[in-house]
């Protein structure tokens, strides 16, 4: 049983067949001038077309990449060196994606500082605390729409009008939002957004930055060569993963509503089911959260074991672990969980082909579990 | 490279932790330390360990080292408990060295419980 969709999503069997047909029919290089590269071209307007009509931008101000990590680099550490002669501070937050956090440590290590605000119990920002960290010299915000982990919705609208009224550019890291909520960029004070396919049932291996086009807004790039995507992004584009994006996209477009009635009521289901267990607690805020990722922790219950006791179930657990190394998760110990509740921690995360009948019997796995190694610990001293 | 976290018998051994639980009239040693926490249980007859059994709270690899111990040393001498070391479950099962430590409470909880066998064992020849 998959619950693993915030981690990647199978690929809708309609864009397989999209893709398909550039694979195997028409597979020459859009850089190329001829008739078949020249096909090539308009499968990749298109299928950019169809991602700028779900994020409400225009077509010329996405590019693409190879996913939301190489957004988030291109984003952070493009616009950084591009407006370094501004200013050298950034802010993000301390439970951002590692393709965030990792990239702002390397570019502290080239003189740039960096400011790391934690949330409050619930995950959420505060704007309060935003609006004081900003500095003469701060050229970039970047926080993300939906968290990885939690499912804890940012509210990006009030932090990137806080960023517009201090000249600011803000970056979201929309990996776990564009598809499932709606982002309609024609309004939204957003300067940068990234985005990947393997989420909203696209293939793995591709995704785009949007840049808006307004002054000062403008990354510098990470590659060289080709002079592909105005230089931003050179290197030959991967026609049939931008049209399996772009088909990925429209289909998540119509289906946007009905995906969050359908998860909304699998979620409910599942917490429904397993809320009564003693010592569960919810991690992340209930209300501003997205209805496809339930994280949950329990009390007295080793995350490591309880992981493996609930195979086959694929889940995401609250540890960035391995056997080697069991570190708790980051982003639950800035909510404030202790190493042992944040170990314990385990996201389920819902999709579209996921069925009423598999959150029943991952409920009861869940709880079986639970009871299962509860019985077999000898009982805590005081 | 594999990224298995876990060999079969410690797969094996985890889905089958047959001898968790306790003992009336039996020998008993707890420890809690690294972060977990072990208790086992033993009865002897005639020099020798007719049974154990053990509660342990931790991840699979201590869970399996301690159903694994169990097992192999039920039918033995009651003094091999004082002789039970880390190294030969560690690779045995295998256990990744990171977690060695806790290897190492379940090593200082079968030489409590050894200690106490015998001494329950002198009391009852006094």
């Amino acid at each position: 049983m998959y619950l693993d969709y915030a981690a990647s999503t199978p690929v809708d069997p309609r864009v397989v067949e999209t893709m398909k047909t550039l694979m195997l029919d028409d597979y020459a290089n859009p850089s190329s001038t001829h008739a078949a590269g020249r096909r090539i071209v308009a499968h990749i307007e298109h299928a950019t077309g169809q991602l700028a009509a779900l994020l409400g931008c225009r077509a010329r101000d996405l590019i693409w990449t190879s996913g939301a990590t190489e957004s988030d680099n291109l984003a952070i550490a493009g616009a950084a060196q591009y407006r370094a002669d501004r200013g050298r501070h950034l802010i993000t937050m301390s439970t951002e994606h590692k393709a965030v956090t990792d990239v702002c440590s390397a570019l502290e290590k080239q003189g740039f500082e960096v400011s790391r605000l934690h949330p409050d119990r619930s995950g959420l920002l505060d704007l309060a605390a935003l609006a004081a960290a900003i500095r003469d010299d701060t050229q970039l915000v970047s926080i993300m729409h939906i968290n990885n982990e939690t499912g804890v919705i940012q509210d990006i609208e009030a932090i990137g009008s806080i960023c517009r009224e201090r000249d600011v550019l803000f970056h979201v890291d929309a990996a776990q939002s564009v598809g499932k909520l709606p982002i309609d960029l024609g309004v939204l004070p957003v300067d940068l957004l990234s985005t990947t396919a393997h989420k909203i049932y696209g293939p793995q291996g591709i995704g785009a930055l949007y840049i808006a086009d307004r002054p000062g807004c403008h990354v510098e790039p990470l590659l060289y060569g080709g002079g592909q995507q105005r230089s931003l992004r050179p290197g030959t584009l991967a026609a049939a993963l931008i049209a399996g994006f772009g088909h990925a996209a429209e289909i998540a477009h119509g289906s946007m509503h009905d995906d969050l009635q359908h998860l909304s009521a699998l979620r409910d289901r599942m917490w429904a089911k397993i809320s009564e267990l003693p010592g569960i607690v919810r991690n992340g805020s209930a209300e501003a959260s997205f209805p496809g990722i339930l994280n949950v922790s329990i009390d007295d219950v080793e995350g490591e074991s309880l992981l493996l006791a609930l195979e086959p179930m694929c889940v995401a657990t609250g540890s960035a672990c391995n056997a080697k190394t069991q570190e708790p998760s980051y982003v639950l110990r800035a909510l404030g969980l202790s190493d042992e509740m944040a170990q314990s921690a385990i996201r389920f995360s819902l999709g579209r082909p996921t069925t009423a009948a598999e959150v029943d019997l991952a409920a009861d796995l869940y709880r079986r579990a639970v009871e299962r190694l509860r019985a077999l610990a000898p009982r805590r001293t005081a | 490279m594999s990224n298995e976290p876990y060999s079969d018998r410690v797969r094996e051994l985890f889905a089958d932790l047959a001898r968790a639980g306790d003992l009336a009239d039996a020998a008993h040693a707890r420890v809690d330390d690294q972060g977990v926490r072990i208790s086992l249980a033993a009865s002897c007859g005639d020099g020798v360990l007719e049974a154990l059994r053990f509660r342990a709270w931790g991840c699979p690899h201590l869970l399996a080292a301690t159903e694994s111990f169990c097992r192999d040393y039920e039918g033995r001498p009651c003094s091999d408990l004082l002789d039970f070391g880390a190294a030969e479950v560690m690779a045995t099962l295998p256990v990744p060295t990171e977690k060695l430590g806790r290897i190492l409470v379940l090593e200082d909880a079968v030489h409590s419980l050894g200690q106490s066998v015998l001494r329950d064992l002198n009391d009852d020849n006094g």
